[in-house]
């Protein structure tokens, strides 16, 4: 409501500011983190830097897939289920294959969770219940099937795979321009397709309110299965990272149902509103990489880690704490 | 809702006269737990055939005691959902409460309970205020309370609550032990009162009334002069209390805590309460469906031990037919246009 009272202003400043006001304090927020972060340690360089992003790029991936899908009015549970799907898949068949076939898996599995989670969409769509239901449910099946197809950690991947998430063949050290580019590419590519195209802006318009969307002519069923897509194609982005960055599966069920509680929290940390229609995919990425960076910024701190989990948990909730009492304090005075 | 105003779809104007389809529907419709218990009766025959020793004392007394913290913990999702909230916490709040009154222990069960009983008062008011004062999205709320209390706990577990970790011998009896001939456990006398209790609450009293009303349109209970945030901060509380009831009563059937001990069970809760016919977005729904919801899981879960085809099989079993309840449940009772 405030955007369309806004967007009738002046200047386009203020506009700018009440949409992203929030992601830009996030990316603040980070800015400030690796800045305090770089006086705590003897050596600020490219090997952490290297080594923030590639930690970064498996929730960064399960944030953004999860934020679409929020802002399209659903939320999915499984995403870390179609994560340990996708570690495990590659990890039992990539190891020790060419480059070629190393791919082809690679757009295999991309596609084939795309398809299946979009899938799970449509049954979404088609049955009326409630997606964390649904999502819930598979999120079991997927876990299953990740454990039927890997039923104790092991595999390995490609080199070259390690090389494109990690920047280096071995995972240790190497290069920040491979990471940089997996981080920069797909998440460019996202906020693309949500903010420039008619099938992203649709997503907004059915996650902000589904029936007007629908009597606007609006393919709501479209829109639904879109977004599952994306967020089963970027969950196995995910999975293929995690793969690279360990070197070897996981299959636990922890695994999954931590990443996907992580993917929720940098969703919401980062603006997007857990009702649907609002929030953009950037902010996602920026309370992403804070989540992975406050553990190595805690630790050189000298602060024991299980008292990092407990600030961890403080801040989501301390930020989320402040961000509503502004909105209450907003309406009250308008 | 009123789709059907806006645009009948082709198949509405020709409906046939009711077949069995629309009686199964209308009986769904007016009795959904009366074909949740009809599921439940299948599922233990079905359970029965696989393994016959199930259908036995023993055998239903081993559900139960799985039942009896499952039960109580779907309690806590019920009471919340119907005000449109969630507890994600509530597996670490039940398991932060066994830890202290593990540790409380050597001091008399009474004060060991009570103890463990207010660690769940504390950190469910907590997450109540976080939820209905600053107005955190609950989901985010709960999350961050399991990772303060894990975190708290682990660090806790080394220091300030070093020493027991096995509960009193009457927390072991409680959560563990039968009476009868070895008939009837303990733990399922808890839950059957506490559940006549929630029943009581939610059908009978303001308090529970406005859970309902909270849920399904938080306005009007504002206009009509209510505090809002009093009835989500006590929903939230009370949550928090039958969480360490049952992260007690599963400590006496272990008889030691560790801090995986109620993990296990933070999906399962949120899936009773919906193949019970809860709501998850709020209003719709009750404690009696949660009931047989938290049977329905632990039944299955008997079935799927027995079976004996590994923990992958498990999973994907319990996943698939979590997902064909509610979607009959949804497909019969959703409006035929």
């Amino acid at each position: 409501m405030t955007g369309a009272a806004l967007a009738r202003g002046r200047t386009a400043m203020p506009r700018f500011l009440a949409r992203h006001g929030w992601a830009l304090g996030v990316w603040a927020l980070l800015g400030l983190l690796l800045a305090w972060y770089s006086t705590l340690i003897p050596r600020f360089g490219q090997f952490q830097v290297v080594s923030i992003t590639k930690n970064s790029l498996p929730l960064i991936y399960l944030a953004v897939g999860q934020a679409i899908i929020v802002i399209a009015g659903g939320i999915d549970l499984s995403l870390g289920g179609l994560l340990l799907l996708s570690n495990v898949v590659a990890a039992r068949f990539m190891e020790g294959q060419p480059l070629g076939v190393a791919l082809l898996l690679a757009v295999a599995i991309l596609v084939g969770l795309a398809l299946l989670n979009g899938l799970v969409g449509l049954v979404i769509h088609r049955s009326g219940m409630p997606d964390i239901v649904v999502t819930l449910a598979t999120s079991y099946i997927w876990s299953g099937l990740a454990l039927w197809i890997l039923p104790s950690p092991g595999g390995g991947t490609a080199p070259e795979m390690r090389w494109l998430f990690t920047g280096s063949p071995s995972g240790i050290g190497g290069t920040w321009v491979t990471p940089g580019m997996m981080l920069a590419l797909p998440v460019l590519a996202i906020y693309l397709v949500l903010r420039r195209t008619r099938l992203g802006l649709g997503l907004y318009a059915v996650g902000s309110h589904r029936e007007a969307a629908r009597l606007a002519g609006l393919d709501v069923a479209r829109a639904k299965v879109a977004a599952y897509a994306f967020g089963g194609m970027l969950a196995g982005l995910a999975g293929l990272a995690m793969v690279a960055l360990t070197g070897t599966g996981d299959p636990r069920f922890s695994v999954g149902a931590n990443a996907t509680l992580n993917s929720l929290a940098a969703v919401v940390l980062g603006g997007v509103a857990l009702t649907g229609g609002a929030g953009s995919v950037i902010g996602a990425v920026a309370a992403a990489v804070i989540l992975i960076m406050l553990n190595p910024i805690l630790s050189a701190m000298g602060i024991d880690p299980n008292h990092a989990q407990v600030i961890q948990g403080a801040l989501i909730a301390g930020v989320m704490m402040v961000g509503g009492l502004a909105t209450i304090l907003r309406e009250r005075s308008s | 809702m009123n789709r059907s105003t806006l645009s009948a779809p082709p198949g509405a104007r020709s409906r046939p006269s009711p077949g069995w389809r629309a009686r199964l529907r209308a009986a769904v419709v007016e009795h959904p737990n009366g074909v949740l218990a009809g599921v439940l009766v299948l599922l233990v025959l079905l359970t029965g055939a696989i393994q016959p020793s199930y259908l036995s004392v023993n055998g239903m007394r081993n559900t139960l005691l799985q039942a009896a913290p499952l039960g109580i913990l779907a309690g806590a999702q019920t009471i919340l959902m119907l005000t449109g909230g969630i507890d994600l916490s509530i597996t670490m709040i039940a398991t932060a409460a066994a830890y202290v009154a593990a540790n409380q222990s050597p001091e008399g069960a009474a004060v060991a309970i009570l103890l463990g009983m207010g660690v769940g008062l504390v950190a469910g008011t907590a997450n109540g205020i976080g939820v209905a004062v600053f107005r955190v999205n609950p989901l985010i709320m709960t999350l961050a309370m399991s990772g303060i209390l894990l975190g708290l706990f682990t660090s806790w577990a080394q220091t300030v609550l070093q020493g027991s970790t096995t509960v009193a011998p009457f927390i072991k009896l409680v959560g563990g032990g039968s009476f009868l001939d070895n008939r009837i456990p303990y733990s399922v006398v808890v839950w059957g009162l506490l559940s006549l209790v929630l029943l009581w609450l939610l059908r009978r009293t303001g308090w529970g009334r406005l859970l309902y009303g909270v849920g399904d349109n938080e306005v009007a209970v504002y206009l009509a002069g209510i505090p809002v945030w009093l009835v989500r901060i006590t929903a939230y509380t009370v949550a928090g209390i039958l969480g360490a009831i049952a992260g007690i009563l599963l400590a006496g059937r272990t008889g030691a805590v560790d801090l995986q001990l109620a993990g296990a069970f933070l999906l399962p809760s949120i899936a009773a309460a919906v193949i019970g016919g809860t709501s998850i977005f709020g209003g719709v729904g009750g404690y009696a469906g949660t009931i047989l919801g938290a049977l329905i899981l632990s039944v299955l879960n008997s079935m799927l031990t027995f079976l004996n085809v590994g923990q992958a099989i498990q999973q994907m079993v319990y996943g698939a037919i979590v997902l064909a309840l509610a979607w009959g449940y949804a497909s019969l009772t959703r409006d035929p246009g």
